[in-house]
């Protein structure tokens, strides 16, 4: 069984995020990067079925500038076999479309028999990577699993929908599946895995997409906060029936 | 005295009882030898001094439970004299006609000193069978739900009684022996106690007071003789490994600065202790020591708040886990089970708030602590096996530098409008004042920073903080047990510490202040560092400073783990406190300075919650309350948000409230 997990380094949900001067983007130069919390979840998935089976090979696949190694060691110490660093510009990991055809490129060499991905990123949270690569790659594809089960040359999967339902789903190997958050509980590397993931292969591939870019971001800002008072003068009954009909109609707490 | 045949027949018991104990305690040796870092048994020699002094002067014993120690003592120094007594018996035994320097003085003073001894010893038996089998006091049973083998806990009760009445027995019989001698021959001044029992066999005839006199020598040297080979095996033991374990002890910067792990060493394959053979010899050596007194569990935050942990459990169950596989331990195997099978739960092991109380009052010298410390390394770096909320911790810590996890661009909030100088903008200063993640972050830190800024400020101290280029030290790392984490964090700091010059480092936070002290020094970082309350009292001493005394209230102070128990400062503190009470009084609690009592933050504890029993944080509040004082003062931002934390929970609102003494300080400056 041989799995591509495909990791995303994101802005950390608590780290500082000023807007560069363009106002497209955020000033890299003082956010803390993190793993992308959803992938973190795919990797102890494909991590889990790879004990289970007690056979197979768990490879974490990264696109970025060379920040990324971070979280691909970070993977590689919590116990995935080798990684694979595509190196692209900073840009090009806002087109969905584009990130999708890179690692289709890489994912297609490699044969492997299931790519699992976080089912959005954290930062630009788009989540279509994994359903396109699986569109390209040929694969059978689900998205949003909250439980994996392989039997065979298929896998079952359990995906969440709306409104407290569930669905079970079959698939054909090979399948490109993204992970929804909170299936499992992410482990923490062992001294032996954080020394071993030293020793670890990490392959860089180059690729030069960015100038095919279709979907570009024009502007991002943070939003706008803005107050509103509204003074109720009158006497207590209209009052009263008036901050009931807000509670109900405006802030619907009933 | 003794005929022909009794002469042999003890001469051969003894050599085989010698023997056999003497085998036993080689293979006791053994077993301790199968610790890694080897004791080195020539210094332990050399230290003779320190193990003679303690034995003699009986001091560890009165750190706590004074009266229990001085009944302690008596049979301790009674025990040794009748070392003495004992060949002194046995010559009596064997020559004919002998008497200890019957008509000297040095002979008269010997008997009178033997005769009260016996008496008190005999005494102090007795209390403590009583205490242990009728009173059964509390502090001598370890209670659910403590995991405690079942041989220990068959084999406590009876190596109690087998201990307590053999010393009965013996000191019994030779006092009755005594007695019966005077009775046979003539009244003895010197001996007042026996000459007063000797009354009772007065009309018995002849023959049975000479059968009875040999009756009760055999009784009390023949036991002996027997006890011999058991020894080795009962707690009693605790005679002379409790002082060689006093004499071997590890030295450490501070009670909970472990060894250094060097992590390029590629001939480590384990770090911390998964099994027996991975803790050093010394601490196998504390199973041997351990006399089960359990006065390591009177203050103990988990175990008195009905958590798992009995540091007291911990060490009997090493050492019965000795007893029990003691042939396979002394050939030099180890026995194929995790610690956290039989010597301590993993809840027990992350119960533990490495307060130190444990190290602080354990009368021979064990360290129940560092063993929990070390099992905690494997669980963490070995096996991943921890707290889930601690993992987020690890995490945070790496991502963002600070167990908040928060942004490491929001660390200079506080200072908005105190006038912090950065040392980003000055290079060079005479204090550095490290204000620490919660001093950064926590709410109620952050006004403790503020306060230390304005007395820093107003004693026109030329300082500069770090502002954004602080990280954490790593101290809840290294507590957790993740030593890697811990060693990349105090790099980090490391080369920020390069960038400036600076003579010293004052922090507010005690854990800051020991870890910076001793756990950097132990990675070669040496700095000179202070803790808040030693920096405030001094500038108070020097008149740089002069508080306005404010407090009409009486106030209690709780002494923070970090500062008191493990560096020693219990004095500053209370120092700085004076200087603004002005009707007000300082109210100890009954758990006050190195028996303080901790807040339940420290060890990691601040970051994860451990279910079982109640809650530390509002014991200690409890605890606080009840002096009456309106305030608890606190010296530690962890204690600080764990006392009001406690305050609040257990609707103590209006009773009293925590204040830092920085803070009080601060308050007491006029503009």
């Amino acid at each position: 069984m041989k799995i591509a997990v495909l990791v995303k380094q994101v802005p950390g949900s608590e780290s500082a995020l000023p807007l560069n001067n363009y106002q497209n983007w955020i000033e890299e130069s003082s956010v803390t990067f993190v793993m992308n919390p959803p992938d973190n979840y795919a990797l102890e998935e494909a991590l889990l079925i790879k004990e289970r089976l007690d056979e197979g090979e768990v490879v974490i696949v990264s696109m970025g500038p060379d920040r990324v190694q971070k979280v691909i060691r970070e993977g590689l110490a919590k116990g995935a076999d080798r990684g694979i660093h595509i190196k692209e510009s900073p840009e090009i990991v806002k087109d969905p479309l584009l990130i999708a055809k890179s690692f289709t490129t890489v994912l297609k060499e490699e044969n492997f028999d299931l790519v699992l991905s976080g089912l959005q990123s954290d930062d630009t949270g788009m989540g279509q990577t994994g359903v396109l690569i699986g569109e390209m790659l040929g694969a059978s594809t689900a998205t949003l699993a909250i439980e994996t089960r392989l039997e065979g040359d298929h896998i079952k999967v359990k995906r969440e929908l709306e409104a407290g339902w569930f669905q079970w789903v079959q698939l054909p190997l090979p399948a490109s599946i993204s992970i929804q958050s909170g299936l499992n509980t992410p482990r923490y590397p062992s001294l032996k895995g954080i020394m071993g993931a030293k020793k670890k292969v990490i392959k860089c591939i180059s690729s030069d997409l960015a100038s095919k870019q279709a979907q570009t971001i024009d502007k991002i800002f943070i939003p706008q906060t803005s107050k509103q008072t509204e003074v109720i003068e009158a006497d207590v009954d209209v009052a009263v029936s008036r901050i009931v009909e807000i509670l109900k109609s405006e802030i619907k707490v009933f | 005295m003794l005929t022909v045949t009794e002469k042999i027949i003890f001469i051969v018991l003894t050599v085989a009882c010698l023997g056999a104990s003497f085998f036993t305690f080689t293979k006791m040796f053994r077993v301790i030898g199968l610790g890694k870092d080897p004791i080195d048994w020539k210094k332990v020699a050399q230290n003779w001094k320190v193990g003679v002094d303690t034995f003699i002067s009986q001091k560890t014993l009165f750190k706590t439970r004074p009266v229990v120690g001085f009944i302690h003592a008596l049979v301790a120094w009674g025990f040794s004299l009748y070392l003495f007594v004992n060949i002194i018996d046995v010559l009596y035994g064997l020559i004919p006609n002998f008497k200890f320097l019957p008509n000297h003085f040095l002979g008269d003073i010997y008997r009178i000193s033997v005769d009260i001894f016996s008496v008190l010893v005999l005494l102090g038996v007795i209390y403590f069978l009583a205490r242990r089998f009728v009173l059964k006091d509390k502090r001598l049973q370890i209670s659910a739900p403590v995991m405690i083998s079942n041989s220990a806990l068959k084999g406590m009760r009876f190596d109690s009684l087998l201990v307590g009445s053999f010393i009965l027995v013996h000191v019994g019989s030779r006092f009755l022996s005594a007695s019966f001698e005077i009775a046979g021959s003539h009244s003895d001044w010197s001996q007042p106690a026996a000459n007063l029992v000797s009354k009772i066999w007065i009309g018995m005839d002849h023959d049975t007071i000479l059968v009875m006199e040999h009756i009760t020598w055999w009784l009390a040297l023949g036991l002996i003789l027997l006890f011999l080979p058991y020894f080795p095996y009962s707690k009693h033991a605790h005679l002379f490994m409790g002082p060689i374990n006093i004499m071997a002890a590890e030295k450490r910067k501070s009670m909970a600065t472990l060894e250094k792990i060097d992590f390029e060493d590629d001939n480590i394959e384990q770090f911390g202790a998964a099994q027996i053979q991975h803790l050093p010899q010394a601490q196998l050596l504390d199973g041997y020591a351990c006399i089960q007194c359990s006065r390591c569990q009177d203050a103990c935050p988990a175990y008195e708040t009905g958590k798992e942990l009995s540091p007291s459990a911990l060490e009997i169950n090493k050492r019965y886990f000795f007893n029990e596989n003691l042939d396979i331990l002394a050939k030099g195997e180890s026995v194929d089970k995790a610690l956290t099978d039989w010597m301590l739960t993993e809840e027990a092991a992350w119960s533990c708030t490495t307060c130190g109380y444990c190290v602080e009052v354990c009368p021979v010298g064990n360290e129940p602590m560092v063993d929990i410390l070390r099992a905690r390394q494997d669980l963490v770096m070995m096996e991943s096996k921890f707290p889930e909320e601690a993992m987020e911790t690890f995490e945070k810590m790496e991502n963002y530098g600070n167990p908040w996890g928060l942004s490491p661009q929001d660390r200079e909030a506080w200072m908005d409008g105190y006038g912090v100088p950065l040392m980003r903008e000055k290079k060079k200063v005479d204090v550095l004042y490290w204000a620490g993640c919660s001093g950064a972050y926590d709410n109620r830190g952050k006004e403790i920073s503020q306060s230390v800024a304005d007395i820093l400020n107003k004693a026109e101290i030329d300082y500069g903080c770090l502002g954004n280029e602080e990280m954490c030290t790593g101290d809840s790392a290294r507590r957790i047990g993740n030593e890697y984490l811990f060693q990349t964090m105090a790099e980090q700091n490391r080369e920020t510490f390069d960038q400036y010059e600076f003579k010293k480092i004052v922090t507010q936070c005690p854990h800051c202040f020991s870890t910076l002290k001793n756990d950097y020094a132990e990675m070669g970082i040496e700095l000179d560092v202070v803790h808040h309350s030693q920096f405030i009292d001094e500038l108070i001493q020097e008149n740089k400073i002069e508080p306005q005394p404010w407090v009409d209230e009486d106030v209690t102070f709780h002494d923070p783990c970090y500062l008191g128990r493990h560096n020693n400062e219990y004095d500053a503190p209370r120092s700085v406190l004076q200087s603004v009470l002005r009707e007000g009084k300082i109210k100890e609690m009954e758990k006050a300075k190195s028996e303080s009592f901790c807040c339940g933050a420290g060890g990691g504890n601040m970051w994860y919650e451990i279910k079982t029993g109640e809650r530390i944080n509002q014991n200690r509040v409890k605890q606080a309350v009840s002096t009456k004082a309106n305030t608890v003062a606190a010296a530690c931002n962890f204690c600080n948000i764990m006392l009001e934390d406690g305050v609040k929970t257990t609707q103590n609102e209006e009773n009293i409230k925590v204040l830092d003494i920085a803070e009080m300080v601060s308050q007491s400056l006029s503009e």
